[in-house]
C-alpha cells in the first residue's frame, strides 16, 4: 500500500453526539471492507458511520485537526447530521484525507438552482418595477400636482446650484444684462412662448460661461450659456436649442427627473452594498440610470421642438446645423453612457423636418441677432 | 473541555496571519470578479477560519453559516429596502417642496435641509433591527461541542428600546450611557441560548460608571477649559491671541483624553458585562482585554497598513501611468482605457487594504480578547442539550444592505 498506511488497531478520537454537549472519548476503526467506520463509545456501545456519507467540516484554520460529520437530508443550513467526530491522531488524519475520497464532496440540496433562480428573478423584477415603473409614475403624478410656487422655488434652488458650478468661484452674478441683448432675447421668448401653447410661463436668460450648453430648470426657467451663442452662426440655431428646452418645460421634465432621482438615489448603492469599491460602481450605475431617464425625455423634447419650430415658422435647418456642429464633440461617447441621443441622428431628423417645412422667417432680425450675441458685454 | 483539568479553562486564539491574508486576498479578487456577489461566501469563509481558531480547552467552535443563505437573505432585504426607501425618499422630497418655498433665512435653509435628509432617520430603526437580526443569525450559526447557540426573535423589541435609550443618552449629554449599554446588552444576552440553556446577564447598570471615569475626565477638561481661560484672560488682561495659545493645547489634551476615555469605556464595560454573565448554574466568564493593548494594535496596525498601501499605490500608479501613456501614444482612446485602469487599480488597492486591516488589526484585536477569556466550571456544559434549528430569517441580509455590523 502506498501513501498513508491504514492505522493499525483502534485510534482515539472525540465524539460529540449532537444531542448533548458532553464530549465522549471514543476509539475508531474502519471495518475490514473499508466501507464503514466503527465508533466505539466509552460504555462499549458502537456507532457505525458509512464511509460514503463521511464528510469533512471544511474551512477550519487547523489542518492537523479533522472534524467529520455524516451527510444527511437534515432540514438545516448544513445538510449534515449534528454529530461530530474530531480526529487529531496525525496518521489517522492523513489516512482519512487520502483514502476517503468523499470527504470534500459538496452535497447540494435538490432544487437549489431553481430556488436561487426564482429568488434572483423575483428580486430583479421587483427592483426594475420600482425604478422604471413605480417611481417614474409617482414622479409624473407628483410633478403634475406640484403647486407652481413650489416648482418655482425648486427652480430657484437649481439655478443657484448651476450658477455656482458654472461660475469661476468668485460668486459674481452670471446673468448677462446688456439692454439691447435682453430686448432681443425677450422678442425671441415671446415668439417661441406664443407658439408653445403651454400654461407655464417661460423665462429665458443667458449665463456668462464658456460652456456650449443650455438647460431647463423647474418652474419654466430656461438658461443658455454664452458659449452656445458664440458657437451658433444664426439665430435659428439658438431658436432650435431653445425650442428643445421649452419641450422639457412643457413635459415638466426637470421636476419629474428631480423627483425620480430623489426616489432612486441610494437604491443602487444599497444593492452593491459593502463591497470593495461598491460606491464607485454604484455611482457609475446611478449615472447610467439617470441618463436612461433623460434620453427618452430628450427624444420627446426634440419632437416637441420640431413642432414648435413649425408652428412659429422658424426653419429647423438651424437646429440641424447646430447638432452637426456639436456632433464631433459629443458622439465620441457610446449612446448608453450619454444623457442625450447621438447628435448626428438628431441633426438628420431636424434636416428631414426642414425639407418638409413651408415658408419660414428667420428667428430674429440681423440686428437683434447681433445684439443677442453681445448680451454679455 | 478536559474534565481532568481544574474547574477553569483559558481560551487561546491560534489563527495565523499568512493563511488569513491569503484567504482575504483570494476573497477580495473573487468579489471584484463577481461584481460583489462573492462577498457572502467570502464573509462565510473568514468566519469559519476565525471561529475554528478559537481554542476552548481543546474544543473549537464551528461556524455553520453558508454563503448561499446570506445571498438569498440579501435579495429579500434589498427588495424590502428599495421599496421602503424609494417611497420614503420621493414622498419626503415632494412634501419638502410644499413645506418650504424659497428659503429666505438661515433657519429656513436648515429646515429645508432637514426635510431632505430626514430619510436618514427613516433608516435608523432598520439599522437597529438589522443589528439584532445579525446577532441572532450569528448565534444560530455557531455551534460548540456540536450544540447550537441561538437567540429569540425579538428584533422590534430591541429597536424601540434602543431608540428610547439612545434618545435618553443624548438628552442627558451621555451621562446615562451606562444605562443604555447595560440594558441593551441585558436585552440581548437574556435572549441568547446555548442549546437548551439561557444566558443570564447579571450586574447593575450603575456598575458601569467605573468604566466611564476617563470619559468624564476628558469631558471635564474640555468643559473646564473654556471658562478657566476666560477668567485668566480677564484677570490678567491678556490678549485673545495668548489665550488661544493656552486654549488650543488644553482642548487637544481634553479631546484626546475623551477619545481614550471612550475606548476605555468600551473595553471596561465589556469586561464588566462579561464578568456578570452566567450559563447553566455556576458557569461564569471572565474576559480582561486591556485598552492600552488594543490602542497599540490599532496604531501599529494602521502604520503598517498605511505604509504597505502607500508603497503598493505608488507602484500601481507608476505602472498604470505608463500603460495609459503608451496606449495614448499608440493612438488608442486613452479616455476609456484610463478610466478602466484607474478603476482596477483602485479596486485592487481597496482589496489589499481590506486584507491587511483584517490581518493586522481585526484578527489581533480578536486574538487579544480571546486570549484573556477564562471560563469557570465548564464541566456544567455536559448537561446542555441540543436546540432546534433556526432558519435565521434574512441571514444578515438587512445588515449587509445597510452596511451595519462588525468587522467580521
Amino acid at each position: 500500500m502506498t501513501g498513508a498506511a491504514a492505522p493499525s488497531g483502534p485510534v482515539a478520537a472525540t465524539y460529540l453526539d449532537g444531542v448533548s454537549a458532553a464530549r465522549q472519548a471514543v476509539t475508531i476503526e474502519p471495518t475490514g471492507d473499508l466501507r464503514t467506520l466503527t465508533i466505539t463509545l466509552a460504555d462499549g456501545s458502537v456507532v457505525l458511520w458509512p464511509f460514503d456519507r463521511l464528510r469533512e467540516i471544511t474551512g477550519g484554520s487547523d489542518r492537523a485537526r479533522l472534524t467529520l460529520a455524516l451527510s444527511a437530508a437534515e432540514d438545516d443550513e448544513t445538510g449534515r447530521d449534528a454529530a461530530r467526530l474530531v480526529v487529531t491522531d496525525p496518521a489517522a488524519v492523513a489516512w482519512f484525507r487520502q483514502k476517503v475520497t468523499t470527504l470534500d464532496t459538496r452535497d447540494i440540496r435538490a432544487g437549489t438552482g431553481r430556488r436561487v433562480a426564482l429568488w434572483l428573478g423575483g428580486a430583479v423584477a421587483a427592483i426594475v418595477l420600482m425604478l422604471f415603473v413605480i417611481l417614474p409614475a409617482m414622479a409624473d403624478y407628483m410633478a403634475a400636482h406640484l403647486p407652481m410656487e413650489a416648482e418655482t422655488a425648486l427652480g430657484a434652488t437649481v439655478m443657484k446650484q448651476v450658477a455656482a458650478m458654472a461660475g469661476d468661484g468668485s460668486g459674481r452674478d452670471l446673468v448677462c444684462r446688456n439692454p439691447q441683448g435682453l430686448a432681443a432675447l425677450a422678442r425671441l421668448q415671446d415668439r417661441l412662448a406664443a407658439g408653445a401653447g403651454i400654461d407655464q410661463p417661460i423665462s429665458l436668460s443667458v449665463f456668462d460661461s464658456e460652456m456650449v450648453n443650455a438647460f431647463a430648470a423647474p418652474g419654466g426657467q430656461v438658461v443658455i450659456f454664452r458659449g452656445l451663442l458664440d458657437e451658433a452662426t444664426s439665430a435659428d440655431e439658438v431658436a432650435g436649442v431653445l425650442a428643445h428646452e421649452i419641450g422639457h418645460v412643457a413635459a415638466r421634465d426637470p421636476t419629474r427627473i428631480a423627483l425620480r432621482s430623489a426616489g432612486s438615489a441610494g437604491i443602487l448603492a444599497l444593492i452593491l452594498g459593502d463591497v470593495s469599491g461598491g460606491t464607485t460602481i454604484a455611482l457609475a450605475g446611478e449615472y447610467l440610470l439617470t441618463n436612461s431617464y433623460t434620453r427618452e425625455a430628450e427624444a420627446a423634447a426634440d419632437g416637441f421642438a420640431l413642432g414648435l419650430l413649425a408652428s412659429t415658422g422658424i426653419s429647423s435647418a438651424g437646429m440641424a446645423d447646430f447638432f452637426e456642429k456639436i456632433a464631433k464633440d459629443t458622439d465620441s461617447m457610446p449612446e448608453m453612457m450619454s444623457s442625450h441621443p447621438l447628435s448626428l441622428a438628431r441633426a438628420q431628423a431636424a434636416r428631414i423636418h426642414a425639407a418638409g417645412q413651408g415658408p419660414t422667417e428667420p428667428a430674429l432680425t440681423d440686428a437683434d441677432w447681433q445684439a443677442l450675441k453681445a448680451i454679455c458685454n | 473541555m478536559t474534565e481532568t483539568s481544574s474547574s477553569a479553562v483559558s481560551a487561546r486564539y491560534t489563527g495565523l496571519k499568512g493563511p488569513l491574508f491569503r484567504l482575504a486576498i483570494v476573497n477580495g479578487f473573487l468579489t471584484i470578479l463577481t461584481l460583489g456577489i462573492y462577498r457572502f461566501w467570502a464573509k462565510t469563509r473568514v468566519r469559519k477560519f476565525i471561529w475554528s481558531s478559537v481554542d476552548l480547552g481543546g474544543d473549537r467552535p464551528e461556524y455553520t453559516g453558508t454563503g448561499l443563505e446570506k445571498f438569498l437573505g440579501f435579495l429579500v432585504a434589498v427588495v424590502v429596502l428599495a421599496v421602503y426607501l424609494g417611497l420614503i425618499q420621493i414622498l419626503l422630497f415632494y412634501f419638502g417642496l410644499h413645506f418650504v418655498f424659497e428659503p429666505q433665512t438661515e433657519a429656513e435653509i436648515v429646515m429645508q435641509g432637514a426635510v431632505f435628509y430626514i430619510s436618514l432617520f427613516a433608516v435608523l430603526p432598520l439599522i437597529l433591527f438589522a443589528r439584532y437580526r445579525s446577532r441572532r443569525y450569528l448565534m444560530a450559526r455557531t455551534r460548540f461541542l456540536g450544540i447550537r447557540f441561538g437567540m429569540e426573535k425579538n428584533a422590534w423589541g430591541y429597536v424601540w428600546r434602543a431608540l428610547a435609550h439612545g434618545a435618553l443618552t443624548v438628552a442627558t449629554l451621555g451621562i446615562l450611557l451606562p444605562r443604555q449599554t447595560f440594558w441593551l446588552e441585558k436585552y440581548k444576552t437574556d435572549r441568547t441560548w446555548y442549546g437548551d440553556q439561557p444566558f443570564v446577564q447579571g450586574g447593575k447598570w450603575t456598575g458601569l460608571y467605573r468604566a466611564m471615569r476617563h470619559l468624564f475626565i476628558g469631558a471635564a477638561i474640555l468643559f473646564a477649559a473654556a471658562p478657566a481661560i476666560a477668567i485668566v484672560m480677564t484677570m490678567q488682561g491678556k490678549s485673545g491671541e495668548s489665550a488661544a495659545t493656552v486654549a488650543v493645547p488644553v482642548a487637544l489634551v481634553g479631546g484626546l483624553w475623551a477619545v481614550f476615555g471612550y475606548l476605555y469605556y468600551r473595553v471596561h464595560s465589556f469586561r464588566y458585562l462579561t464578568a456578570h454573565k452566567s450559563l447553566v448554574g455556576d458557569m461564569a466568564f471572565r474576559a480582561e482585554p486591556r485598552t492600552g493593548r488594543i490602542i497599540g494594535i490599532y496604531l501599529i496596525g494602521a502604520l503598517l497598513v498605511g505604509a504597505i498601501v502607500a508603497v503598493a499605490f505608488a507602484f500601481a500608479f507608476g505602472v498604470a501611468g505608463a500603460t495609459i501613456a503608451s496606449a495614448g501614444s499608440s493612438g488608442a482612446a486613452p479616455g476609456i482605457l484610463g478610466v478602466v485602469v484607474i478603476a482596477l487599480v483602485y479596486l485592487g488597492i481597496l482589496t489589499l487594504a481590506g486584507a491587511l486591516i483584517l490581518v493586522f488589526i481585526v484578527q489581533p484585536v480578536f486574538a487579544h480578547i480571546v486570549g484573556t477569556l477564562t471560563i469557570f466550571n465548564p464541566g456544567a456544559l455536559a448537561e446542555v442539550r441540543q436546540r432546534a434549528y433556526d432558519a435565521g430569517a434574512d441571514a444578515e441580509g438587512f445588515a449587509d444592505a445597510l452596511d451595519v455590523g462588525g468587522a467580521i
